[in-house]
C-alpha cells in the first residue's frame, strides 16, 4: 500500500514537474514606462489623499496650497516623460512592424 | 503508512533542492545573458513546478502523519510519545504539532503552503516572484533536511510497539490550544514571504515600489496570524494555567512578541516607501531582521537556550538551526552590500513634526521594545557567562522598563494620524489636537473618583496607578482623534453624495481600506491597553472553604455550596460548587475544578471565571487542605480584562477590512485602462497622416 | 525618565495631598514581595504565581516569606535572606551590582540613543533637502497640470 502510494506520488510529480510547457512565461524586466506609470499612479493617489484630508479640515490653506504645489510638479515630471516615451514607442512600430510585442 | 509518510519527506527535500538550484541557474543566467542548452524560461517553469510539487510531497507527509494519529499507529514513535487511543477525536489532529517532530513538519508543510500560493499566482510579476520563489525554495531545503534527518517525525519505536500511547499533554487538551500553535506558525512562517520577496527585490535590483504592493497583503495576513496566536495563547494561559494573569515574560512568550514587534514597524515604516520612495534601507533590514528574529525564536524553543515553560527537550537541532541563522544573515549582509545604492531615497525628511517623523518614532520605539525583550531574554545568558552565575529577568523587570515604553507607543498611535505628511504647521497642530486634547483632560480628571490614583507613584511607590491613570488619558486622546478622522472623512462624503452620515463613513473606509482599516485596528489596541492597564488593580484572595462558608472579594460574596471528587477513564477530578452573590442577589454559580490526568499524571486546574465588563471574577481550585480536606480555593478579581479580548476581535475586524481592495483602486484601474485605450487612436491617426 | 515623571505629577499632588491613602498593609507587601520572588523550583515563574500542584518549593518558601512579613522585616533584608537560601535566582529582577546594572541601563540608554540619533538625522535631511525648481510654466506643463488636477479630482 504504502510503496504503491509513494510510487504514485513520485512519478505524478516527476511528470508535473518536467512535462514541456509550450508556452512558458516570459521573463522579462520591468520597463521605464511600466515603471513611471507605477510612480505616477502613486503621486495621484498621494493628491487625491492631500485634496481629500484638505476638504475635511485637516490642512490649513497654505500648508494644502505648498504641499500640491509640491506633489503637482513631480507628477508633472513624470507624466511629461510617460508622454514622451509613449509617442516614441507608438513611433516605433510604425518602423518595425513586428517589433511592438516585445 | 510511517514508510509513505518518509518516502514523502525525501521528496519534498529533493522538490525543493531543485527548485532552488534550478531557480538560481535560471535567474543567473537571464540576469547575465548566458545562455545554455535549455532555455532560461523553460528551466524557470521547472523550478516553480517543482515548488509547487513540494508543497503536494509536504502534504502527503503530513496526512500520514495525522493518520498514524487517527488510527493509533503507535509503531510511530512519535504518535506513542504524543497521542493515545482515550484522546479525543479533535486533539489527534493536535497531536500534529504538540511536539518538536510534528511542530516542525506543521512548519515546513505551512511554509510549501504559502510557497504554494505564491508560486502559482505568479503572474503578478513573473521575474520579481521568481527570485522569491527560488529563496523560499532555499528555507524549504533547510527545514525538510530537518525533518528528514536530525528530527524525523516518522522514525519508529526501538523493540515491541506499545499498547497505548503516553497521551497529549493535558493543559494542551483545550480547544483554543488547537488553534493556538498553527496560527503562531502561520504567522512566523508567514513572514519568510515579505522576507523573500524583498531579498528578491533588492537581488534584482527591482525598479519602484510595487514589490511592497504586492506583498502588503502578504504582511498583513501573516501579521494577522501572528497577533491572533499570541492573544490565543494568553487567553489560553489566563484560562488554563490558573495564574489570574495572561502574560507572563515567558523566553518563549518574547520570541513570538519580537518578530510581532519588528513586523509592525515594517508594516508601518513601508508605507513611507510607497508614498514618498523613503526609507528604502531601513525596511529591508526590518523585514530581514522581523524573519530572522522568528528564526531566532524557533531557535530559543528548541535548543534549550534558555529555561521556559514552553521549551522542547533539549535536542541536537538548536545547532543546525543557528548554521542556517548565520547562513541567513550572511546572505542578507551580503546583498545589502551589494546592492545598496539601489536604496537611495526619492525623498527625504522635511520636518521634524510631520507623519514621516512620527513614523519614524513609531519604529524607533517598536524597536526599542524588541530589543529590550531581546535583552531581557538572553541576559540570563550573558549573565551566566560574564558573572558565572544565572540572574533571572522576569514580570517585575519588564514591568518597569516595558510599560514606559508601551506608553510612549500608545501616545504616537494618537498624535501620528493627526500630522500631515512632509511637514505640519502650528496652525494645523493647533487646529486638529483641540478635540482629542479636551477629551483627555476630562478623562484624566474623570477616572480619579473611581481610584485611579496618579500620586501613589511618589506617596506609596506604586507605580501600576500611575501608568493606568496615563493610559486612560492617552487612550481617550487616541479614541477621540481616531473618532474625529472617521467624522470629518464622513462629512465630506456626506457633502458629496449626500449619503446619511453611517452611509459616509462606510464609503469613507471602503475608498480607503487601509487606512480606515488601520484606525479600527488602533482602537482595538487601545482598547487591548485599556484592559492590560486594570492589572494595576487587581485584587485576589486564598481561603479555605468549609460547606456554606462564604468570602468576601470586591463586591461579590462568594459562599461554597459543596465540594466532591470524581474520575473516568482519562482524568480524576476535584471540585467546588460555589454561589456568586452581589448586594444580596445570586450573580451564578462557579465550578472550579482540579484534574489529575491518567496517562501523563499530570494536573490541570479548570478555572472558573464571570467574565463581566468591569472585571473578571476569577476563581480556581487550589487544592486540598490536608488536614481537613476541605477545598482551598483562590479569587482574583481582575479588572477590565475583557477589553482585551475585545480590542482583539476589533483589531482581526480592522485588518479584515485593510485587506478589502480600495473603491478608488477599482476607479483608478478603470481610468488607466481608459488612457492606455488613448494611444490606439493616435496611431489611427498617425497612420492617416502618412 | 521617573524624575521627569514624578516632577509632572508634583503640582496635581499639592492638590490632591489630603486624599492620599495610607501605606500598604501586610497582605499587600507581601503581595508585593511574592511577585518580585521566583519559585525556586525551576518552573520560571513568580512565586505567587506558580501554578504547579504539588510543586516542592512554593509551601515552604510562601511560610518563609508570611513569616518574615510577619515579623515586620525590611524588603531589602527578606529578599536578601531569600537570596542567601536559593541562590541569585530566586529573585525576579537582579540586584543593582556591577554587571546587573547592565540589565536595567541597556534599554533606556537604548532608547535616548535612538531617540537622539532620529532628531539629528532628521534635521541632517532637512539641511540637505534643496527647495524644488519651479516647474517651466510654458503651455505643455500647463496643460499636463490641468491634466493632472482633473484626474485627481475627488
Amino acid at each position: 500500500m504504502s510503496t504503491i502510494a509513494s510510487g504514485l506520488l513520485l512519478i505524478g510529480l516527476f511528470l508535473y514537474v518536467f512535462w514541456p510547457d509550450p508556452n512558458a512565461e516570459a521573463q522579462r524586466n520591468k520597463t521605464r514606462l511600466e515603471y513611471l506609470r507605477e510612480r505616477r499612479d502613486n503621486l495621484y493617489d498621494n493628491l487625491r489623499d492631500l485634496n481629500f484630508e484638505y476638504r475635511a479640515g485637516k490642512y490649513p490653506e497654505e500648508d494644502y496650497a505648498a504641499q500640491r504645489a509640491a506633489l503637482e510638479n513631480e507628477a508633472a515630471e513624470t507624466v511629461a516623460e510617460i508622454d514622451l516615451l509613449e509617442t516614441q514607442t507608438l513611433a516605433a512600430p510604425l518602423s518595425a512592424a513586428h517589433h511592438s510585442t516585445l | 503508512m510511517p514508510a509513505f509518510g518518509s518516502f514523502s519527506l525525501l521528496v519534498a527535500l529533493v522538490l525543493s533542492a531543485y527548485s532552488l538550484l534550478a531557480g538560481a541557474v535560471a535567474l543567473r543566467m537571464l540576469a547575465t545573458g548566458n545562455r545554455v542548452a535549455v532555455s532560461p524560461e523553460r528551466l524557470a517553469e521547472t523550478a516553480r513546478r517543482a515548488g509547487i510539487g513540494s508543497f503536494v510531497a509536504a502534504t502527503c507527509a503530513a496526512f500520514a502523519l495525522v493518520w498514524a494519529a487517527f488510527t493509533n499507529d503507535f509503531s510511530v514513535a512519535y504518535i506513542a510519545e504524543h497521542s493515545n487511543r482515550a484522546l479525543d477525536i479533535k486533539y489527534k489532529f493536535a497531536a500534529l504539532w504538540s511536539g518538536q517532530e510534528g511542530s516542525l513538519l506543521l512548519w515546513a508543510w505551512l511554509l510549501t503552503a504559502y510557497g504554494f500560493v505564491l508560486r502559482v499566482r505568479h503572474k503578478v510579476d513573473v521575474t520579481l516572484t521568481a527570485y522569491a520563489s527560488t529563496i523560499l525554495a532555499g528555507i524549504q531545503v533547510f527545514f525538510f533536511l530537518l525533518i528528514n534527518f536530525p528530527a524525523t517525525p516518522f522514525s519508529l519505536v526501538q523493540g515491541p510497539v506499545p499498547p497505548d500511547g503516553n497521551g497529549l499533554n493535558p493543559l494542551l487538551q483545550y480547544a483554543e490550544m488547537v488553534i493556538h500553535p498553527p496560527m503562531l506558525y502561520l504567522g512566523y512562517v508567514g513572514f519568510s514571504v515579505p522576507f523573500a520577496f524583498a531579498l528578491g527585490a533588492l537581488m534584482m535590483r527591482y525598479p519602484g515600489e510595487k514589490w511592497i504592493h504586492i506583498t502588503r497583503r502578504w504582511t498583513m495576513v501573516t501579521w494577522l496570524f501572528l497577533t491572533v496566536g499570541i492573544f490565543l495563547g494568553m487567553h489560553w494561559a489566563y484560562n488554563v494555567l490558573g495564574w489570574g494573569g495572561y502574560w507572563g515574560w515567558d523566553p518563549v512568550e518574547n520570541a513570538s512578541l519580537m518578530p510581532w514587534l519588528t513586523g509592525t514597524a515594517f508594516l508601518h515604516s513601508v508605507m513611507m516607501q510607497e508614498k514618498r520612495g523613503m526609507m528604502k534601507s531601513w525596511n529591508v533590514w526590518l523585514i530581514f531582521s522581523t524573519f530572522l528574529l522568528a528564526i531566532l525564536g524557533t531557535l530559543l524553543t528548541r535548543s534549550g537556550l534558555v529555561s521556559s515553560v514552553h521549551a522542547f527537550a533539549q535536542s541536537p537541532i538548536g545547532t543546525w538551526f543557528w548554521v542556517f541563522f548565520v547562513i541567513v544573515l550572511a546572505i542578507c549582509i551580503f546583498t545589502y552590500i551589494l546592492n545598496r545604492d539601489h536604496l537611495k531615497s526619492e525623498h527625504h525628511l522635511e520636518s521634524l513634526v510631520s507623519r514621516e517623523s512620527s513614523f519614524l518614532f513609531n519604529n524607533l520605539v517598536l524597536l526599542v521594545a524588541c530589543l529590550t525583550i531581546l535583552w531581557g531574554t538572553f541576559y540570563p545568558v550573558l549573565s551566566e557567562f560574564f558573572q558565572g552565575q544565572k540572574a533571572t529577568l522576569v514580570g517585575a523587570y519588564y514591568n518597569v522598563i516595558a510599560v514606559p515604553i508601551g506608553v510612549f507607543l500608545l501616545f504616537l498611535t494618537g498624535i501620528g494620524p493627526l500630522l500631515a505628511w512632509r511637514s505640519t504647521s502650528m496652525r494645523s497642530i493647533r487646529k486638529n489636537f483641540v478635540t482629542p486634547s479636551i477629551a483627555a483632560l476630562v478623562v484624566a480628571i474623570g477616572v480619579i473618583p473611581f481610584g485611579v490614583h496618579p500620586w501613589t507613584i511618589v506617596t506609596a511607590g506604586e507605580q501600576g496607578s500611575f501608568y493606568a491613570w496615563i493610559t486612560f488619558t492617552l487612550a481617550a486622546f487616541v479614541v477621540t482623534a481616531i473618532f474625529a478622522e472617521f467624522f470629518r472623512g464622513a462629512r465630506v462624503i456626506q457633502g458629496h453624495t449626500g449619503r446619511s452620515l453611517l452611509g459616509s463613513v462606510v464609503q469613507l473606509t471602503r475608498r480607503n481600506t487601509r487606512r480606515y482599516g488601520g484606525y479600527l485596528v488602533h482602537f482595538g489596541v487601545v482598547l487591548i491597553f485599556i484592559g492590560i492597564s486594570g492589572q494595576a488593580f487587581n485584587q485576589s484572595k486564598e481561603m479555605t472553604m468549609s460547606f456554606r462558608q462564604s468570602m468576601t472579594i470586591g463586591p461579590y460574596r462568594i459562599q461554597c455550596m459543596d465540594f466532591s471528587q470524581d474520575s473516568n477513564a482519562n482524568y480524576d477530578t476535584e471540585f467546588a460548587l460555589l454561589d456568586v452573590y452581589r448586594n444580596g442577589h445570586k450573580v451564578t454559580r462557579l465550578a472550579p475544578e482540579l484534574r489529575l490526568y491518567a496517562a501523563s499524571q499530570q494536573p490541570l486546574t479548570v478555572v472558573a471565571n464571570h467574565s463581566t465588563p468591569a472585571w473578571d471574577l476569577y476563581v480556581i481550585y487550589a487544592g486540598k487542605d490536608a488536614a481537613t480536606g476541605q477545598p482551598v480555593i483562590k479569587a482574583f478579581l481582575n479588572p477590565l480584562v475583557m477589553w482585551i479580548w475585545i480590542g482583539v476581535l476589533i483589531t482581526i475586524l480592522g485588518t479584515g477590512i485593510a485587506l478589502i481592495p480600495n473603491l478608488s483602486a477599482a476607479l483608478a484601474a478603470q481610468r488607466s485602462r481608459v488612457t492606455a485605450a488613448i494611444p490606439e487612436e493616435v496611431v489611427t491617426a498617425g497612420k492617416a497622416g502618412d | 525618565m521617573n524624575r521627569v515623571t514624578r516632577f509632572a505629577v508634583l503640582p496635581l499632588l499639592v492638590v490632591l495631598a489630603a486624599f492620599t491613602l495610607g501605606s500598604a498593609d501586610t497582605s499587600a507587601r507581601f503581595d508585593r514581595l511574592g511577585h518580585k520572588l521566583m519559585c525556586a523550583c525551576g518552573c520560571n515563574q513568580e512565586l505567587l504565581a506558580c501554578d504547579h500542584v504539588g510543586c516542592p518549593n512554593l509551601a515552604q518558601e510562601t511560610a518563609e516569606l508570611t513569616a518574615a512579613v510577619a515579623r515586620g522585616d525590611s524588603d531589602t533584608a527578606i529578599l536578601e535572606a531569600f537570596q542567601a537560601e536559593y541562590g541569585p535566582t530566586v529573585l525576579a529582577a537582579p540586584w543593582l551590582t556591577k554587571f546587573n546594572i547592565l540589565a536595567w541601563v541597556v534599554p533606556p540608554a537604548l532608547l535616548l540613543l535612538g531617540l537622539g540619533g532620529t532628531i539629528l538625522l532628521v534635521r541632517k535631511w532637512r539641511l540637505r533637502t534643496v527647495p524644488m525648481p519651479a516647474i517651466a510654466q510654458d503651455t505643455h506643463s500647463k496643460e499636463i497640470r490641468e491634466r493632472i488636477r482633473r484626474e485627481t479630482e475627488l
